[in-house]
């Protein structure tokens, strides 16, 4: 899952693994002819972005759901594809016809002090994200000092030991990314590919211990298969304290894990750089490699270590890879978590300091990774990564559907586009009432007994509550004004 | 020198799955498929800096 790419208030385009390099220019005018960026260069990017460390929390998670080899197969292509046509057909056509950030064009609708509101509420997001990359490396700690790991349904800080190893990793990480963010966005871009390969290889390994465990050979697709639905991915009931995952649960994951940057509209601030709107199947490379390849090579080992043990239910990247593919296993673990926390625990301290902005942004780096640091010391994140993913897009959408709603649907209605900026509002109370309310809306349908909507399928009716929302309360607002 | 560290990079990443693939045909024992995963690597993270994101002389 991409968390690092998110907009804040000093917009800073995610550094892609391949060549041709979006820059952060342009951040209050739009991209020009000249700065715009061919089809590969979206490919290389989310390729790479998209294989991190959390797909190896969420692949083991599956898991632990009770997923059968049918749902998580068939539910990963329809949900990825889902989420590709999300990018193409909502993010990448406003994209290339306004080239804005999305920071930019929240402005121009719902006003600068809305926009700091929506930056405090990513950089806590950020926070939570970045402490569950930390935890996953903290894992990898575990393999080389004998302490006590969190368990699957552990909460809170288990052993001290834990609790060091967070801080350890977690206070590299933090003044890594206060010193020399860029050098490690170099690194990130260098490992990307290595990295890929190496998720491969964890779903290699396992897969042939799987079959030497079976005492079973796989010398076809059907015999895979065979396999995957009797031994791998059984179905059947989930391990105690998590949600049964269906079909319709994985779709919806795998749909929604990104909803931030598709349906809410982060990734303007990417494809503002792309030649034409159909660069949104780009994509389909971070996708079908990271949340297709790279859950199942993690679900894979996780499977291995319940077929061997079932009593051993911990989702530990680090132990799980280092079995797998040994110290060069373990440094995939590492270099996943921290690659992909030191530009979010980056961009969230460059959320809060928008909020805060005469604050030094090497101190409020530093202080947010302190508190991604204290977040990763709680594996409950990590370990209900699958919920948590699912609200993080929650809390952002509401404000892709008004972006939507402003580009596309305003004049046809009757109200004006941009009002915030027209308007010479600070703060846009249409688009601040619908981002509160939908999410009002959506915590009274997971919360509710009448409805009980999981949260995991609750972004699809919200954002048409939010759609609507924008446009009843945006006519009444301007008529008032 | 730069077609030199770019051809190690490459055969580095392929050696990458290689080595997990002959784990899988039995080719290779666990042990010797990690080691060899280790040194592809070192081989990959060593030479890539080198070229990646250098300006072609």
């Amino acid at each position: 899952m991409n968390v690092d790419n998110q907009e804040t208030s000093e917009p800073v385009m995610p550094e892609p693994a391949g060549a041709g390099t979006p820059s952060d220019e342009y951040e209050r005018e739009p991209v020009p002819q000249k700065a715009l960026l061919g089809f590969k260069s979206f490919l290389g990017m989310y390729a790479g972005e998209h294989c991190a460390g959390t797909e190896l929390m969420i692949g083991p998670l599956f898991v632990a759901a009770g997923v059968s080899a049918f749902d998580l197969v068939c539910g990963l292509v329809l949900g990825n594809l889902l989420a590709v046509l999300s990018w193409t057909f909502l993010a990448a056509p406003i994209a290339t016809r306004a080239r804005l950030t999305l920071y930019y064009q929240l402005e121009k609708i719902c006003g600068r002090k809305l926009v700091t509101l929506y930056n405090l509420a990513n950089g806590v997001m950020f926070c939570f994200l970045a402490g569950s990359m930390i935890t996953v490396s903290a894992t990898a700690v575990g393999v080389w000092v004998n302490f006590d790991m969190p368990s699957l349904n552990d909460r809170y800080p288990n052993s001290i030991g834990w609790v060091l190893a967070v801080m350890g990793v977690g206070g590299l990480i933090a003044i890594v990314a206060a010193y020399g963010y860029q050098s490690v966005v170099k690194f990130a871009n260098i490992a990307a590919p290595w990295m890929v390969l190496v998720f491969l290889a964890f779903g290699i390994v396992a897969l042939r211990q799987f079959v030497t465990a079976n005492d079973s050979e796989v010398d076809s697709l059907g015999d895979f298969w065979e396999l995957a639905t009797t031994s791998i991915w059984k179905g059947g009931e989930p391990l105690p304290g998590q949600t049964k995952f269906t079909f319709w649960h994985v779709t919806f994951f795998a749909w929604f894990c990104n909803m931030a940057m598709h349906v809410g509209m982060s990734d303007l601030t990417i494809f503002r750089f792309a030649k034409k709107s159909w660069y949104g199947i780009a994509t389909s490379s971070g996708m079908y490699v990271g949340h297709f390849m790279a859950w199942l090579a993690a679900s894979l080992m996780y499977a291995l270590q319940l077929r061997l043990d079932p009593g051993n239910t911990d989702v530990l990247p680090g132990p799980m890879a280092y079995k797998a593919c040994g110290v060069a296993g373990l440094l995939c673990v590492i270099v996943a978590g921290w690659t992909t926390a030191n530009p979010t625990i980056y961009r969230a301290g460059l959320a809060f300091q928008a909020i805060v902005p005469k604050s030094s942004r090497f101190v409020v780096t530093l202080v947010t990774g302190g508190i991604a640091t204290v977040a990763g010391m709680f594996p409950g994140i990590a370990m209900q990564m699958l919920g948590f993913v699912a609200l993080y897009g929650l809390v952002l959408m509401p404000m892709g559907a008004v972006i939507f709603v402003d580009f596309w649907l305003s004049r046809k209605l009757g109200f004006q586009d941009r009002y915030a900026e027209r308007a010479g509002l600070g703060f846009n109370w249409a688009a601040a009432l619908t981002w509160f309310l939908t999410l009002g809306v959506c915590v009274y349908l997971v919360k509710s007994k009448a409805w009980d909507v999981e949260i995991y399928f609750v972004g699809l009716p919200g954002w048409f509550v939010a759609v609507s929302l924008y446009i009843v309360l945006s006519r009444m607002y301007q008529r008032k004004i | 020198m730069r077609r030199v560290f770019q051809t190690i990079s490459w055969i580095s990443l392929a050696v990458t799955v290689l080595a997990p693939l002959l784990f899988y045909t039995d080719t290779l024992a666990l042990e010797q498929s990690k080691t060899i995963l280790l040194i592809a690597t070192l081989g990959w993270f060593v030479h890539t800096p080198l070229w990646m994101g250098r300006e072609t002389p």
